[in-house]
């Protein structure tokens, strides 16, 4: 059953299972994200950890930040660790070897972009595919960021990266960011969902939803990075804010494959360039040369909202 | 953590969160838990702040956004209320400063090295709204 | 639970028919595999006798032999009893996740039947992915027969998971000449094998949640050595538990093994040293020659390949004048694996003998009893002169002009 969260003051007396001093950055998002699901549920957890900043800054010998079971393997594999893990549970439970076999246990797979768009695909792919009781996180900060703000397949058009940088003859990456969320959605996975770490009620429910969902679920999380989107460490949920109201990171959730549901339509849509213009990464974008990427990144952007409000609409 | 031999490690670099077992860990607090020397917890990021966030209870609406937005598990929340601010995992971020509602703001960045009293004694007017 | 299957006294299998059912028998609780030849029927095996409710376990069907270690990894840091089975190209991606199975401590069983690593492509069998697979922490254990592959692998479980050891375990078999060959195979039943391999052991599982640990931490210079060393430690003093298990494994079957198998050994003057099904052929030759040319040849094969067995291997060859150490991996630059090993652990030994190279079989080539003759009578050359007349490394089998280095 559920965690009855209706209001913030009662989901504030969850004791956390997430520890602090650990080494991400001041304001990062990756944090948010992870306290707001370990907080939505009391049950036992099993988390696997691909290579990233969750991973190097939540368990550097001689120290751990997790209050439950945590395995890290490499950096495209924990999919796979889960998939691995949830087939030991359920043998085990199987076989009578549980030590509380009436305890429920979610198991829970954490990736950044470069883990999930990138390395770790196939894997992802491999284990929603089998049907493994699990749910991916995908920490999306649209970068390489552990390893010095490479481009990913996740990272936006027009962002200066370290591999993708702005320059006299270049607006940054050039290829627009691949929407994993309806790839995973063709899988045919029980439930897939986009959330934000500011709109804590949104992504609490489709937290919810996707530890009691049974089979494979995969939520694609929006993490700002002060450190590669460039932007003041107290900035984090402002910038986030951003991102959901002006549809750059619109939050809705895919159910079997097709039924797509809007959660959260901004009462005042801002424009795409509000969003970029907080960020450093997007700085070059307001050169005068570079001034139409921006609008054809808002094209790209009512585009999409025009598509999801349609297949709402259609429910497919 | 002191520094161990080879001999005196666990093998495959396991590493334990407690130091006893606990069959229901959700359930307890953090002060009623038996952290093992290895949790982060029993370590501090104070060294990281060069602005450190001041709390202010009285003008407090214990709305608790600055405790789901806290990245650093450094916001004390007990029964609902706002008890304070961990200073040993606060990195100084800002985000509970800049998230808080209340007018004047319960939280508010000083220098690290400031004093929290006179910080308090210092601590703005009501803002009227502009027009 | 699962149903029991009996047995004949002797059965006729091959080597990967003996790897499943040795793998049946253990009653594995994950096994996670991904297809590739020649250890295919390995897992064919399993599957069937999954679906024949011959095995209660889960069977996890991922899409690489990356994901198959990862998923051991995962499975075996959750705790229970996990293994898997590959060869070259797949065991070439999964090197990443063997070191970190090692690195965790977890044991997880790996048959590999051994084929060559392209380029060129080639399913056939050598020792390629065996040797790439050489310094990944691994307990590693070679099978001369399908006898022997079943044994061995048998006996993977019970080494790896004994609480002296907890490091992963590879039985090795050769491609298509063991796991493709049908040979008399005399099993345990049921009952008698899963009571040898026992029970399995939890250590720091993940599935206790009264005791949270973290596995796959960052180490780095400040730690990451100790670990290493302890590491290091572990694999070196489980020659202890592989001798026991050999031992208790002997009681049981009359079955002997040794770290070190040596074959006529006694009064030996010059000795073959090899791996895989060429142990067999090697020792056949070497019969044929004591007969027809009064050679007195012998052969030492390591059945542990990790630990080496390094003052043991120096005492099974204490008497003899020269060795022909016979390597089936192409050596990339040098001499082979089994070259330097023999001579590293024969520099210290008071008899120094003439000592040289043989690459052979590569990509399945056959290894001919004509081949073999050719190289006693090449080492019996260098005991008979007191020093070496032959090349240093030469390539056996091949076609073209001789190849020989470090003339």
């Amino acid at each position: 059953m559920s965690k009855i969260i209706k209001n913030l003051k009662q989901f504030s007396t969850s004791n956390d299972r997430f520890e602090g001093a650990h080494l991400l950055c001041p304001g990062c998002a990756h944090s948010i994200i992870v306290r707001e699901l370990l907080n939505c549920t009391d049950d036992n957890l099993v988390i696997a950890n691909a290579t990233g900043c969750l991973e190097v800054c939540t368990a550097v010998y001689p120290h751990t930040s997790w209050d439950a079971s945590w395995i890290h393997i490499g950096f495209e594999n924990a999919a796979t660790a889960a998939s691995g893990a949830e087939a030991m549970y359920k043998t085990l439970k199987r076989k009578g070897r549980l030590k509380e076999p009436d305890k429920p246990v979610k198991f829970i797979a954490f990736g950044g972009d470069g883990a999930t768009y990138d390395i770790g695909f196939q894997f992802l792919s491999g284990a929603v595919e089998r049907g493994h009781d699990f749910t991916y996180v995908c920490l999306d900060n649209e970068v390489y960021a552990n390893t010095g703000g490479q481009r990913s397949s996740s990272t936006p058009r027009g962002a200066s990266t370290t591999t993708t940088p702005a320059g006299r003859v270049s607006y940054g990456k050039k290829r627009y960011k691949k929407d994993m969320v309806a790839i995973m959605a063709a899988h045919g996975a029980p439930y897939v969902a986009q959330v934000a770490p500011n709109k804590w009620k949104d992504m609490v429910k489709k937290y919810q939803k996707a530890l009691s969902t049974e089979g494979p679920v995969y939520i694609n999380a929006m993490s700002a990075c002060t450190t590669e989107w460039k932007f003041p460490a107290d900035q984090t949920i402002d910038v986030s804010d951003l991102g959901t109201d002006s549809l750059v990171f619109p939050l809705y959730e895919i159910e079997n494959g097709h039924k797509l549901t809007i959660t959260y339509r901004p009462r005042n849509i801002v424009p795409v360039r509000d969003y970029l213009g907080v960020q450093g990464r997007f700085k070059h974008l307001f050169k005068k040369e570079n001034q139409h990427i921006i609008d054809e990144m808002q094209k790209a952007v009512n585009e999409k909202w025009e598509l999801l409000q349609r297949r709402e609409e259609a429910g497919i | 953590m002191e520094f161990l031999g080879w001999d005196q490690l666990e093998a495959g670099a396991v590493i334990p969160s407690f130091e006893d077992k606990n069959s229901d860990i959700v359930k307890l607090k953090q002060e009623e838990r038996n952290y093992a020397k290895t949790n982060s917890y029993t370590a501090s990021v104070a060294d990281w702040r060069v602005f450190k966030p001041v709390f202010n209870k009285d003008v407090c609406i214990d709305c608790q956004n600055c405790w789901v937005f806290c990245p650093d598990t450094a916001i004390v929340a007990r029964d609902k209320d706002m008890l304070g601010i961990d200073y040993d995992h606060c990195k100084g971020c800002g985000i509970c400063a800049e998230v808080c509602p209340t007018n004047p703001k319960s939280l508010i960045m000083f220098f690290e090295n400031d004093d929290n009293d006179t910080a308090l004694s210092q601590w703005p007017e009501k803002k009227k709204k502009e027009k | 639970m699962a149903e029991k299957l009996k047995l004949q006294e002797v059965e006729v299998w091959d080597g990967n028919m003996a790897f499943a059912q040795a793998m049946r028998q253990a009653q594995i609780d994950v096994v996670a595999a991904y297809p590739i030849t020649p250890s295919t029927p390995t897992v064919h095996g399993y599957a069937k006798f999954l679906a024949d409710g011959y095995i209660d376990g889960e069977f996890v069907l991922v899409e690489s032999e990356h994901a198959a270690m990862s998923g051991c990894v995962g499975a075996a840091a959750a705790g229970g009893r996990v293994a898997t089975a590959t060869s070259s190209q797949g065991f070439a991606l999964m090197i990443e996740v063997l070191y970190q199975a090692s690195g965790m401590r977890l044991p997880i069983v790996l048959g590999l039947v051994n084929r060559a690593l392209a380029s060129p492509l080639n399913v056939n069998g050598d020792h390629s992915d065996m040797y790439l697979g050489r310094d990944a922490g691994w307990i590693m254990i070679d099978a001369f027969n399908a006898q022997e592959s079943y044994d061995l692998m048998l006996m993977g479980f019970k080494i790896a998971e004994d609480l002296n050891v907890r490091l992963p375990v590879m039985v090795n078999q050769d491609g298509f000449i063991t796991s493709h060959t049908a040979q008399n195979v005399k099993p345990l039943q049921d009952e008698v094998a899963y009571k040898f391999i026992g029970d399995y052991k939890e250590v720091n599982p993940l599935l206790d949640f009264g005791k949270p640990v973290t596995y796959g931490a960052q180490t780095e210079e400040d730690w990451h050595f100790e670990f290493k060393a302890r590491q290091h430690k572990a694999l070196m003093d489980s020659k202890d538990t592989i001798e026991n298990v050999f031992k208790e494994f002997e009681s049981l079957t009359k079955r002997k093994y040794n770290l070190v198998e040596s074959y006529l050994m006694e009064d030996a003057q010059v000795a073959i040293v090899a791996l895989g099904s060429t142990v067999e052929s090697a020792v056949q030759a070497a019969k044929n020659l004591r007969e027809s040319e009064g050679i007195k040849a012998g052969v030492v094969a390591t059945r542990a390949i990790r630990p080496f067995p390094l003052k043991e291997v120096a005492r099974a060859l204490k008497d003899v004048k020269a060795i022909a150490t016979l390597d089936r991996s192409a050596p990339g630059g040098t001499l082979g694996m089994i070259y330097n090993e023999i001579s590293g652990a024969m520099y210290q030994s008071d008899n120094r003998p003439i000592i040289n190279n043989y690459i052979y079989g590569l990509g399945g080539r056959d290894m001919t009893q004509k081949d073999i003759k050719e190289i006693f009578r090449d080492i019996k050359r260098n005991a008979d002169s007191g020093k070496l007349v032959t090349p240093l490394q030469q390539f056996s089998g091949l076609r073209g002009p001789k190849l020989s280095f470090f003339n």
